[in-house]
């Protein structure tokens, strides 16, 4: 097991966004989390890298166990050099170029030399078939691009884990599928992820499981067959129903 | 009738006069710059006591006139030295420098002021750059240098322009404490002939010539800037 939430629960005032998740991840899987919007899904992806502190519940990472809600300093700093996030809009460090956008956690996060940061940064730029504009900012970049450079900021870093928050879903339809693509890449590489999307094919045909997602509890998991096929929650198969995508 | 021999001969007596003008402006704006830097942590970091404090402090300065503000100090400061030095401390309240109290005055004014600014830029810069950098691994403090300063720096600097260029007008009120600026100047040689239009045209003007110069230094700077930082406009 390399992740392993126990009891995560989140409330923002009032209202719970995350009632007790339960979630194990194993190295080399591809989760992705369907379910409606506001349901929680980003949120249960922002307590695991500590963007937001939970108020109750566990996290086994690698052979740490950490309090999600009284994490130290140092826990959290290395939490987040093992993982990294994907985020719905980019954010693409606005000050720095596009190879500098995938340096920056080389040299300040990992403490690597910017020689060797910018060689690696290089290589990722050419993996996902930009190096040609590594001098350019991210307002010189469209979408796709921009969503591109941002999963090779976070792959350089050779994380355990990746978590991707809606990465398509700010993009124009037409920039979807290479967005994808680099995604499917990656899974196929044996790269561990956490995905949030509402791209259906995708979950479908990249998932190891499908965790459903609904009001702040996941209410269903399983392979993507037995999840698209044969929903066995009555929330799981109203919002599959609704949907129009072809899966 | 308008004496433009008078004008003209009046002129260079003001304009000598004008280094202290921006003298004050200068230092009062680096002192309050320090202090704004130090009020903006402690109000965005919220710390416990001081943060009230210096939040009424800033708000009662930015509402009431400077010139108010600089009766205050001019008069409070001796008493507040004088009450040092009863209990013991080696001050001396006595010959202190009108331009120690202006600086003193005009530099709180400037610190409340551009504390705001400060405040301000920092929070137009979108939180989002922040996490995406603590995400990648960086401490908060390098989050914060690396990325969150420059773009809150090429925010900053237009601001940051109008309030320098407000002090520099705002200096026009320290002849009530007896410091001879451009000001000052203006009413000592208008009333040797009464001849008031003359000088303070002068005085106009010369004011308009140092407010032209730092707008323009301002505004190449803030491009340079935003080409550094943002890489959005080229440099002229």
């Amino acid at each position: 097991m390399l992740l392993e939430l126990k009891q995560l629960k989140k409330q923002f005032k009032e209202n719970h966004v995350l009632k007790g998740i339960d979630l194990s991840v194993n190295k080399g899987e591809v989760i992705v989390i369907i379910g409606p919007s506001g349901s929680g899904k980003t949120t249960l992806l922002r307590n695991i890298n500590f963007l937001e502190t939970a108020d109750s519940g566990t996290m086994a990472f690698r052979d740490q166990q950490i309090d999600l809600s009284r994490p130290t300093k140092e826990q959290i700093l290395w939490v987040r050099r093992h993982t990294a996030m994907v985020f719905q809009n980019y954010n693409l460090f606005k000050n720095k170029t596009a190879l500098e956008n995938i340096s920056e956690g080389l040299v300040f996060g990992q403490g690597k030399s910017k020689l060797e940061a910018d060689e690696l940064a290089e290589k990722a730029l050419d993996q996902v078939g930009l190096l040609d504009k590594k001098g350019f900012y991210p307002s010189q970049l469209s979408g796709g691009q921009q969503q591109r450079i941002g999963i090779a900021r976070a792959t350089v870093l050779n994380p355990d884990i990746v978590l991707f928050d809606e990465p398509t879903s700010a993009l124009d339809p037409e920039l979807v599928g290479t967005v994808l693509h680099d995604m499917k890449q990656l899974a196929d590489q044996g790269q561990t992820m956490i995905v949030v999307t509402h791209q259906m094919s995708f979950a479908r045909n990249v998932a190891s499981r499908v965790a459903f997602f609904a009001d702040g509890e996941i209410l269903e998991t399983g392979r993507p067959d037995e999840i698209f096929d044969h929903p066995q929650h009555e929330r799981t198969q109203q919002f599959l129903s609704a949907i129009a995508e072809d899966y | 009738m308008f004496d433009r021999k008078f004008a003209i001969s009046s002129f260079p007596q003001i304009l000598a006069v004008a280094p202290t003008t921006i003298y004050l402006a200068l230092v009062a704006t680096l002192i309050g710059f320090i202090a704004a830097v130090l009020a903006v942590i402690v109000r965005e970091r919220k710390i416990k006591i001081l943060d009230p404090i210096v939040a009424t402090l800033v708000s009662f300065i930015r509402g009431t006139p400077i010139i108010v503000q600089m009766y205050v100090v001019y008069y409070g400061l001796p008493q507040l030295l004088y009450a040092l030095k009863e209990l013991g401390f080696n001050t001396n309240p006595n010959g202190l420098p009108a331009i120690v109290i202006a600086i003193a005055a005009y530099s709180l004014n400037a610190a409340a002021n551009i504390s705001e600014s400060i405040r301000s830029a920092y929070h137009s810069v979108d939180p989002r750059q922040y996490e995406a950098a603590i995400s990648v691994g960086m401490r908060p403090s390098r989050a914060l240098t690396r990325i969150v300063v420059p773009q809150l720096v090429a925010n900053f600097i237009p601001n940051f322009s109008n309030l320098f260029l407000d002090l520099i007008k705002d200096t026009a009120l320290v002849y009530n404490i007896g410091i001879v600026e451009i000001m000052a100047k203006a009413n000592i040689i208008s009333s040797i002939g009464f001849k008031y239009i003359e000088t303070y045209l002068d005085a106009l003007v010369i004011y308009i010539i140092i407010c032209w110069i730092f707008a323009k230094l301002f505004q190449i700077g803030e491009i340079i800037v935003r080409h550094r930082v943002f890489h959005t406009q080229e440099i002229i």
